[in-house]
């Protein structure tokens, strides 16, 4: 449908004898509904900006309290809803996992042999994924997806989906992951120092690289991981490197300064310790606000309020879930962060819009403007709480589906008095 | 209950353990081995005035006053149905301003890992599971717990006052749990809740089959597994009459101890009470039917994703579920979990719970709770804040066996309670004040009040976590 949009008049000619049955080139007005945009930093949950929303062929056409509804529009009561954009995780696995334990379904990972910057995961997304079903009808509208972390360093591309399907995939190689830490040390040797001097050999190596000359001697990268990291370098994409300890965030920030990187710091436990110094270099964090745990030696200053600290000092964020089934989580990690001091309406910006600017994505996503595309979730009350749910999504100007297969499993069961189950 | 009533429950207890074999070797009279050492601390009686209070049996009073003396909930006032403040003597006793605050029983946790698995979670901390053999009945987990996990603190902070702490799931049999009070102790016997029974873990599915079938050993299949739980009972009534007929007759030799046995004959015995980690609805009912075969009873099945499939057969046999808000997927086992579990189990009219089992779920069972109530009512289920505070007050305390000493705020029961500075059921409460048998443990606004375990000293934390 996305592409239907763009192809214009052809376009819906197409959309017309699509299978969807969604409703599409229809236009929808959501009444009075209390809108939290993102696309200016004004509003706090609770302020009454209350607004009118008219959707048009899978755009937002107008925006204010006095619009004409057209004729014939589909009109929604936004009546003591709220509206914010649709959720997007910064960091997922979305399409490419589906059972974590069962080895046929997972693509996010190769064995120790494969790992290295040219993997590139766009190739393994699987639109119909059960996982993204469920996690859209929670209001998860986009998402990164990222290969794990592994044997090395840099462990390739990752991409940005849209939560539709087929036309999943956004933007393929949006950025670069990578990990250093206690993790990566034990499979380079034992030690965090080869950590680092490997990221950095691999970066030396890049001066004067000519593909087509080069011949990769042992603890060299080979040809196709040089051309990979290259274009990475040379685009200036996201090097989103997984790194918790305070040292290592130095040690990673001191290589982003000398080779140019565009860093983004993920995980980032004790980045709070560091906040001024990421703050000063513009290097934004992507977070799980829950990672409160001093789980390993590398993460000993683990501390609820992380994200708060850091957005004091300057520091740009993003909120994710470390749970890759969870993804749905999102509003619930926020609000925690906000529990713990942060900003609401930055920790809504964290898992709407901010992701989109970090990610350097086609600036219409993560906000509700003019223009932009139709991509927004309704919510019965504070979207960052518990005891709320999302009364509707919609993704590219058509509404979710909100039976999952796991509100379909819910219905079959919710009444054994028929002797349970429908075989 | 009195303290009076405790400790005749606790020597009831004692006395039933003795019948164990493997304690007829102790030595009568002095304490026994293992044994909880865990003393209440000596507490001023107090009142908190004017909070909303869940009473964890499915009640909610707004703006009332609840006394402790000695420990223990001596009154419940501002309610209709009791006697009102008036009548209860406030002289002497100190006043904890509850008003705009909620006051919940102290979260109990069914299903927890800490101390086991503690934080930092290195190679030299993994005590959680002994995975050499398919059968391990013979360990205690309790053997295993590091009282200076940070993870306490944290689950403190989070409300937690009683929690059971289990072996892991890669065996058929994974050896005895203990139920701890969440007190800052230095040995694990400090942490024992007085007078609770030995838990029994065991495990369905696929872990046992994994673990073992991955290397070539039994079980490797379902069947295996079953076939690995039966030959185990089966095994525990020949120990259990060989016992039985040295008792009659002590003239015959002593058969020798069997770690393992005994705490299956504790199950037959009715002293250990199972607690059965099991996903699949098909499996949950093949264990109903071994536990028939072998004549004990399932108190708990744990994670149990696909107990709404069976709720009704819950509910018949009167085996609690133990379940998660919405984790699921990282095994086909739990490829068909719902967010309705819960309330579809609740609403059965069977026992449900939420655990955590996790160190970052402990820490907000609230929230878990919260989120299994809200998938309920988005599908128009009908359930109310109170009855769903059950399921991580009154219902985990009953199913372990110390619903008669903790787990709802009604007079005679521990003060084991916690008061939050929001509806707990919201995101943004933090408890404010956790007491267990009314002493202070936790103050989020004093510094004082913040157990820090010996591993965290010196550690640049810089606050709380």
């Amino acid at each position: 449908m996305k592409l239907a949009n763009r192809l214009g008049l052809l376009g819906m000619v197409v959309a017309c004898f699509s299978l969807n049955i969604n409703t599409y080139a229809e236009t929808v007005v959501i009444t009075q509904v209390n809108l939290h945009s993102q696309n200016n930093d004004g509003y706090r949950f609770g302020d009454h900006l209350t607004t009118s929303v008219v959707v048009k062929d899978g755009r937002i056409v107008a925006l204010g309290s006095d619009v004409q509804i057209p004729a014939g529009a589909q009109v929604v009561s936004g009546k003591g809803l709220v509206m914010t954009p649709g959720l997007f995780a910064a960091y997922s696995q979305l399409g490419l996992d589906e059972i974590g334990l069962e080895a046929s379904t997972v693509d996010s990972m190769l064995d120790d042999t494969g790992y290295g910057p040219a993997f590139d995961v766009q190739y393994a997304i699987n639109d119909e994924s059960v996982v993204i079903d469920v996690t859209r009808v929670e209001g998860v509208t986009h998402a990164i997806v990222a290969p794990r972390v592994g044997p090395d360093p840099l462990a390739g591309f990752g991409a940005a989906i849209s939560l539709s399907s087929p036309s999943t995939l956004l933007q393929p190689r949006v950025a670069m992951f990578g990990q250093v830490g206690s993790n990566i040390a034990a499979k380079v040797g034992g030690s965090r120092a080869e950590v680092i001097a490997r990221l950095r050999r691999g970066l030396e190596d890049l001066r004067g690289f000519r593909a087509a000359r080069y011949q990769a001697e042992p603890k060299q990268y080979s040809r196709y991981d040089m051309v990979a990291l290259k274009q990475a370098v040379d685009n200036k994409l996201p090097f989103v490197i997984t790194v918790h300890r305070a040292n290592e965030i130095r040690q990673v920030l001191s290589l982003a300064q000398q080779y140019n990187l565009n860093l983004v710091v993920r995980g980032g436990t004790e980045a709070w310790k560091v906040a001024d110094e990421l703050a000063q270099a513009g290097i934004a964090v992507i977070l799980d606000p829950l990672n409160n745990l001093p789980r390993s030696f590398d993460r000993l200053g683990a501390r609820n309020d992380n994200a708060t600290l850091l957005v004091q000092a300057g520091v740009k964020i993003a909120i994710v879930v470390s749970n890759p089934h969870n993804i749905r989580l999102l509003r619930q990690h926020a609000g925690n962060a906000v529990a713990h001091g942060l900003d609401w309406n930055v920790a809504l910006r964290a898992i709407t819009r901010t992701p989109v600017e970090i990610f350097g994505l086609d600036d219409s996503l993560g906000k509700i403007a003019v223009g932009g595309p139709a991509t927004f979730v309704l919510w019965q009350g504070d979207p960052l709480e518990v005891t709320t749910w999302p009364t509707k999504v919609m993704l590219d100007g058509e509404w979710v589906d909100p039976r999952s297969r796991q509100v379909r499993l819910f219905e079959r069961y919710r009444d054994l008095s028929a002797g349970g189950g429908q075989r | 209950m009195s303290f009076y009533s405790l400790a005749i429950k606790l020597t009831q207890c004692l006395v039933a353990l003795s019948l164990l074999p493997g304690l007829l070797v102790a030595q009568a009279g002095s304490r026994q081995p293992y044994e909880s050492t865990y003393k209440p601390m000596a507490v001023d009686d107090f009142v908190i005035t004017g909070a909303n209070v869940y009473t964890g049996s499915g009640e909610f009073f707004e703006n009332t006053d609840v006394v402790v003396r000695q420990g223990r909930i001596a009154a419940i006032g501002g309610r209709s149905d009791e006697m009102s403040m008036d009548a209860i003597s406030m002289d002497g006793l100190r006043q904890v301003d509850g008003a705009g605050m909620w006051l919940s029983p102290g979260l109990i946790d069914v299903h927890s890992h800490l101390g086991t698995y503690p934080s930092p979670a290195i190679s030299s901390t993994q005590d959680g599971n002994e995975m050499t053999s398919p059968n391990t009945a013979r360990v205690w987990v309790e053997h295993s717990v590091w009282p200076q996990d940070p993870q306490f603190d944290l689950a403190l902070a989070g409300g937690v006052t009683t929690l059971q702490i289990l072996p892991g799931s890669g065996n058929l049999f994974g050896g005895r749990g203990v139920t701890l009070k969440n007190v800052p102790a230095r040995t694990v016997q400090e942490m024992k809740f007085p007078g609770a029974k030995h838990s029994l873990k065991m495990a369905c599915g696929e872990n046992p089959k994994r673990v073992y079938g991955g290397k070539s050993l039994a079980p490797s299949t379902r069947m295996g597994n079953v076939a690995g739980y039966r030959e185990a009972w089966a095994k525990a009534q020949a120990y259990q009459r060989k016992w039985a007929a040295y008792r009659e007759d002590d003239s015959k030799p002593q058969p020798d101890r069997d770690l393992g046995l005994e705490t299956l004959v504790g199950v037959l015995e009715g002293e250990i009470i199972v607690h059965n980690h099991c996903y699949r609805a098909d499996e949950m009912a093949y264990m109903i039917d071994i536990a028939q075969e072998f004549g004990y009873r399932i108190g708990t099945f744990h994670h149990a994703i696909e107990a709404y499939k069976v709720a009704d057969l819950l509910a018949q046999e009167g085996i609690c579920s133990a379940m998660w808000a919405d984790w699921w997927g990282v095994k086909l086992e739990l490829f068909d979990g719902v967010q309705q579990n819960v309330a579809l189990v609740h609403q059965a009219k069977a026992c449900a719970i939420v655990h955590s089992d996790s160190a970052l779920g402990i820490q907000r069972l609230n929230q878990e709770a919260s989120k299994a109530l809200t998938s309920a009512r988005r599908m128009g289920m009908n359930i109310s804040k109170a009855e769903a505070m059950q399921w991580i007050t009154l219902n985990a305390a009953t199913a372990l066996g110390m619903g008669e000493e903790t787990g709802s705020i009604e007079v005679g029961k521990a003060a084991d309670i916690v008061l939050w500075d929001d509806d707990p059921f919201s995101v943004y409460a933090h408890a404010q004040k956790v007491f267990i048998d009314g002493h202070l443990y936790y103050d989020k606004q004093d510094a004082t009040r913040q157990p820090r375990s010996d591993f965290e000293l010196g550690q640049t934390v810089g606050g709380l976590r």
